[in-house]
């Protein structure tokens, strides 16, 4: 290794007396240059694959005998290939980073810690060195094509609030994954101890979340919807679409065709058109979107390219924040923020409006739901303790799927197959056994987003699959509870609470919990509501059989 | 927390007016019931008059798919209702049980009470009851007890509404 004194980086620190818990001693040395990991070197000879390898496929199919121009083609490659290693080489050798105290020395204004900054210096000719100051750094980012994740490196980028349009990003282009974690650590250790409030800017777009768009249900659905609703309108002005000509003609001609490559070039098809529609339509949405703190008690939502919206919500009506992950999302590891927020209008305006982040990444939904809360969003910092759920609440997931998606499908493919042809016999028992298994998938991650408890002031509630959503919800706003069963979870033992809140959706549903636990977390979480009806088994009183009394 | 200590949600202490069984007993009958069994007998003159061979199937059919349910749910609602629905006005807040097949317990602070509507349907005035809805600034906290008797109904709403007033809070 030629980069040692990497291994010599100081843990951050947690437990010095007077600072912020999580701010780094004395990071990296006092400020010793570091380097980028020499694999990148390697990294950049990835754009060599393909002029080598399409020669590599000439070579085979002409059985060895490369020409004259193969030839000529290979030196280009090679020259190159030469002059990318060697600007590499340079910009490898030249590019050095290093956390370090300001130049002057001096701390933060009424803050007892010393500034510290990131500072990246570049350049062979013109030496350029960029420095942010670590309380400035909002979001860092690691980021790996599958080249860097064969070779072990990562790229590292760190935004601070105003860098939507990447001019004041850092970028360090690889360095090796431990490496990458650690200094992600100690940039966001302290970036997390100065906390959002200095900066009122929250977060501002930024086009590298267009990613996050194509993975929406709208994808596939929207473009039914607008096929629909095309349809409809060609309808109505008394077009069939059915009989044009070229409408018959492709049909005709896709019909003759092998379905084996009709079928899925149409599902291609479609979900190009969905993914250049979610695209655009979150470019339509959250054009120059900014959400801020206007002042200490406005929070400010702008957003909207055609129709401009604009959103405020004064900081008292500001209830809790809403996670949501839908099944996609989370897969590509993105979230989205809405806040719960009363006087937002009825629900359809509420859905409208309520939104505070697009589908961003993960923990730059966390950071926001943080910065929205002014506290740290649950799950934002360690992962969240959250109280498990009993499992016999798995088990009803399980039959629940199994009764409502497994068995009609089953049935009725069977019931055909009987009747008419044995094909749909097979057909039922791939279903069945496909659909069971995505069934008892979805029960099980099902089953592990419940979860529930408290934190501080805040109720934390999670639950869902399609769409997991996370919930922080001011313990004092809780109007009412809400003790829900049908004789299914009676006999399971289990109960689902609702929160009455006079902000959002109103009712913020806790589902599947331990009926003998639920009244205690009702009472611990929003005291004052229902202790006089709480019964301590044991306790002299039992109302036994209910009197037909009436009033004294 | 050793879990024989937790604490257990106990049953309002009051029950609605027992005249209120009567009512649902009506009720499901114009609703769901009696068209239900309005239909099986209209089907089963018709095959008789038009279809007789018919009968043999269809009777089976219409018990099974008409009067059966009809009448089990004539007969079981009612009293299942009557057995879940119960009430109780206490010192900080108001709290209600309801329904029969899934039923819901509905505590509610009275510093959060925004209005008490009594409400006197026709139906419900010929057996002398009243549905008493409590609402708050929330929808998902609105406490309806329905089946009272006129008497407990006037009294409740007055007593919730005095205690509201010495209860401290902004209701939001």
């Amino acid at each position: 290794m030629s980069t040692p004194h990497e291994h010599e980086t100081p843990a951050v620190a947690r437990d010095i007396p007077g600072t912020a818990p999580v701010a780094p001693a004395d990071p990296a040395g006092t400020g010793e240059w570091r380097r980028l990991d020499p694999r990148t070197l390697l990294v950049h000879c990835g754009w060599l694959a393909a002029p080598l390898g399409s020669l590599a496929l000439t070579a085979l199919a002409t059985g060895g005998r490369i020409t004259a121009r193969a030839w000529i083609t290979l030196a280009a490659v090679a020259a190159s290939f030469a002059v990318v290693t060697t600007i590499g080489l340079i910009r490898w050798a030249r590019t050095e980073f290093r956390i370090a105290r300001r130049p002057d020395g001096a701390g933060a204004p009424g803050q007892g810690r010393a500034a510290l900054t990131l500072d990246v210096r570049s350049g062979l000719l013109t030496r350029r060195l960029r420095s942010v100051p670590l309380q400035r750094i909002r979001t860092v980012d690691l980021t790996a094509s599958p080249l860097h994740r064969l070779l072990g490196v990562t790229v590292l980028r760190a935004g601070t609030a105003g860098s939507g349009d990447g001019r004041s990003e850092l970028s360090l282009e690889a360095l090796a994954v431990p490496e990458a974690e650690r200094l992600r650590a100690e940039l966001l250790a302290y970036a997390d101890a100065a906390s959002a409030e200095n900066d009122p800017v929250l977060a501002r777009v930024r086009w590298r979340w267009l990613r996050y768009a194509p993975l929406t249900f709208w994808v596939v659905g929207g473009v039914f919807v607008v096929a629909g609703s095309v349809y409809r309108v060609l309808d109505g002005i008394g077009i069939e679409p059915w009989k044009l000509g070229f409408v018959q003609q492709a049909f005709s001609e896709f019909g003759a065709s092998a379905l084996w490559l009709t079928i899925p070039a149409a599902l291609l098809a479609v979900l190009a058109l969905g993914s250049v529609g979610a695209v655009a339509l979150y470019v339509e949405n959250w054009w120059n979107y900014c959400l801020e703190w206007t002042d200490a008690r406005t929070l400010r939502v702008r957003r909207g390219l055609f129709t401009t919206r604009s959103v405020t919500i004064e900081r008292a009506r500001l209830r809790g924040v809403l996670l949501r992950e839908p099944l996609l999302l989370r897969a590509g590891g993105g979230a989205l923020v809405r806040a719960v927020a009363g006087g937002l209008g009825n629900r359809e305006e509420n859905r409208k409006r309520s939104g505070l982040l697009p589908p961003a990444p993960r923990t730059e939904a966390l950071r926001v739901a943080g910065g929205v809360l002014r506290a740290p969003f649950p799950g934002s910092g360690a992962p969240v303790a959250l109280a498990a759920h009993p499992r016999v609440a798995l088990r009803r997931r399980r039959v629940r799927g199994l009764l409502w998606a497994v068995l009609p499908g089953t049935a009725v493919l069977a019931g055909l197959g009987a009747a008419f042809t044995p094909v749909l016999l097979h057909c039922a028992w791939i279903y069945a056994a496909l659909a069971t298994a995505l069934v008892l998938w979805l029960a099980r991650d099902a089953y592990r987003s419940l979860g529930h408890g408290i934190q501080g002031p805040y109720l934390v509630a999670r639950s869902g699959t399609f769409s997991r959503d996370t919930l922080a919800l001011q313990r004092e706003a809780v109007a009412a509870w809400t003790f829900s069963t049908s004789p299914f979870t009676r006999r399971a033992g289990l109960v689902t609470l609702t929160a009455a809140v006079a902000a959002g959706e109103d009712g913020y549903r806790i589902p599947d919990l331990a009926a003998a636990e639920a009244p205690a977390f009702a009472a611990a979480a929003a005291p004052g509501i229902l202790e006089e009806f709480l019964l301590r088994p044991g306790a002299p009183e039992s109302p036994g059989h209910l009197p037909e009394q009436r009033l004294p | 927390m050793p879990e024989h200590a937790a604490p257990l949600l106990r049953p309002p202490r009051h029950r609605v007016d027992p005249r209120a069984r009567q009512w649902w007993t009506v009720q499901a009958l114009l609703t769901l019931s009696g068209p239900m069994l309005l239909t099986a007998v209209v089907m089963a003159v018709l095959s008789l008059l038009f279809f007789p061979g018919a009968l043999p199937w269809l009777g089976p059919l219409l018990l099974v798919v008409l009067v059966l349910p009809a009448v089990g749910y004539l007969v079981v609602m009612p009293r299942w209702r009557y057995a879940v629905h119960a009430w109780e006005l206490g010192g900080r807040a108001v709290y209600a049980a309801g329904g029969w097949f899934w039923q819901k317990r509905r505590i509610a602070p009275l510093s959060r009470v925004q209005t008490v509507d009594t409400v006197r349907g026709p139906l419900q005035r010929r057996y002398g009851l009243a549905t008493v809805t409590v609402t708050t600034a929330s929808t998902a906290g609105d406490i309806k007890i329905a089946g009272l008797s006129d008497a407990d109904a006037e009294e409740l709403s007055r007593r919730i509404g005095e205690a509201a007033q010495d209860v401290p809070g902004d209701a939001a």
